[in-house]
């Protein structure tokens, strides 16, 4: 079946196949390859990516839904060429190890952002409960989240190190 | 890969139920996907069709009247009912629950109906709306037919639904509105996890509800009991109701003591 979808502010029409997961038809179908697959049972969250607003696992959705539906994920947040705040922050504060969490994450903290442009450490926790990171550890990420939201003193971090 | 099916999306509630009466166990509903895409890809299940319910306009949307009561359609999110101001001034329980599921990205994804469908023994949303006494609204090209959700449960993961049925709504009755309520849903981590054992109470000037989860093959609900039931009286009759089992995520004796220590907590705190 065919469908037109938009991504990144790009728009795709594209013959697919009827069990296609979304999560394949972005990294395989389009070649957008920063969305990862961990469990794919919804458990991991490597997979998140925005559909209209709102954060969901790619992994248990079907193409075939999202016909109509705007789409952002993490190819979208560098498309200047330059990391966004956000990257730059987790970038900063070693909230990256081996990455492979990273695009999801960074998914779940901009939807996050997006309605609570201050979020308390609690709220951050609770925001990236679906996204696992098996290396860096989240007290980094969520340091880099408040960095990212200009919640730190940079200063105060220069003395303690 | 996930195996072959076709994918349809009827806009209306006459073509879904014609696409169900016709393919029968052929065909799947798909709400929000949380359980039936880990089954499908778990070789769980092979529908030949997966029927999208989402694009049907009148499954979606809560109201409230004081006659009916509450009524939740099928299609209703768990961030939906998290956040929409009828639930959370009215039916607080409902709210409640619905945060405790999953993860940010399966509330924004789960449905009530497929939360009740799946009928599994952890099943978050289906703990609190025994509680609440609710109904199931279900319709197939016959008719429609209204069962308690107390008797829509007729095992691990079964249920009174056939093949060819929809359930297109909850309904709570005006009874319950503003009563009190206390739940408790134990996890063997912080973040998002099933529950092990989960307790929904529910109480008014006159009446006290218990709905009981993760201790039995579904979620259950004891008798009702007068507002003033002593806790002990409670604690007998929840102990010789529950069935836990032992499996890889908890012995059956902790889901027993765990069972009876929430009750405990939220009959004193009520
Ligand atoms: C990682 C993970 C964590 C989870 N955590 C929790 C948790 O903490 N608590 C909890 O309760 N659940 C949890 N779940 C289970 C699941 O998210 C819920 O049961 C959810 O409410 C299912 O709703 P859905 O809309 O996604 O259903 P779907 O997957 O779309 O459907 C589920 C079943 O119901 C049928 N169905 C759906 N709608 C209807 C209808 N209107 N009429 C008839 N049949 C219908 C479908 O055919 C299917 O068999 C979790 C799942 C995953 C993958
Ligand atoms: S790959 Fe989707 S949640 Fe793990
Ligand atoms: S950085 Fe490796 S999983 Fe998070």
């Amino acid at each position: 079946m065919k469908i037109t979808l938009t991504i990144n502010g790009r728009e795709y029409t594209r013959d697919i196949a009827e069990n296609r997961t979304l999560l394949r038809f972005i990294r395989e179908d389009l070649g957008l390859t920063g969305t990862k697959e961990g469990c794919g049972a919804g458990e991991c969250g490597a997979c998140t990516v925005i559909v209209n607003g709102k954060t969901m696992n790619s992994c248990l959705m079907l193409a075939a839904e999202c016909s109509g539906a705007v789409i952002e994920t993490i190819e979208g947040e560098s498309e200047s060429g330059e990391l966004s705040k956000m990257q730059q922050a987790f970038h900063k504060h070693h909230a990256v190890q081996c990455g492979f969490c990273t695009p999801g994450m960074i998914m779940s903290v901009k939807a996050l952002v997006k309605k609570n442009p201050k979020p308390t450490v609690h709220q951050i926790q609770e925001a990236i409960e679906g996204n696992f990171c098996r290396c860096t550890g989240y007290t980094q990420i969520i340091e880099a989240v408040q960095a990212g939201t200009d919640q730190r003193d940079e200063q105060e971090e220069l003395r303690r190190v | 890969m996930l195996q072959t099916f076709s994918y349809v999306a009827p806009d209306s509630r006459k073509d879904l139920l014609a696409i169900l009466n016709k393919e029968g166990t052929r065909a799947k509903i798909l709400a929000g996907g949380t359980d039936l895409m880990v089954d499908i890809r778990g070789g769980k299940i092979a529908p030949a069709f997966v029927v999208d319910i989402k694009k049907i306009a009148d499954l979606k949307g809560v109201s409230y009247s004081a006659t009916e009561g509450l009524s939740i359609g099928a299609v209703t999110t768990c961030i939906e009912l998290v956040t929409d101001k009828t639930i959370v001034a009215k039916f607080p329980i409902i709210a409640d629950a619905a945060s405790r599921l999953g993860s940010t990205q399966l509330r924004n994804r789960a449905t009530i109906a497929g939360n009740i469908c799946t009928a599994s023994p952890c099943a978050d949303l289906s703990c609190a709306m025994l509680a609440l006494g609710a109904s199931v609204e279900i319709a197939s090209m016959t008719g429609t037919r209204i069962v308690k959700l107390a008797d829509f449960f007729t095992g691990v993961k079964t249920t009174v639904i056939k093949a060819d049925e929809l359930v297109t709504r909850l309904i709570v009755a005006p009874e319950l509105v503003n009563a009190k309520f206390g739940m408790e849903k134990l996890k063997r981590i912080k973040g998002h996890d099933l529950s092990l054992a989960s307790v929904a109470v529910v109480k008014t000037g006159t009446l006290l509800r218990v709905a009981l989860g993760s201790c039995a093959p579904t979620p259950i609900v004891l008798p009702d009991f007068p507002a003033n039931a002593p806790l002990a009286s409670i604690l007998e009759v929840a102990g010789k109701t529950i069935k836990p089992i032992d499996d890889v995520r908890a012995s059956k004796e902790y889901r027993k003591m765990m069972i009876m220590t929430f009750i405990e907590q939220i009959i004193l705190r009520l």
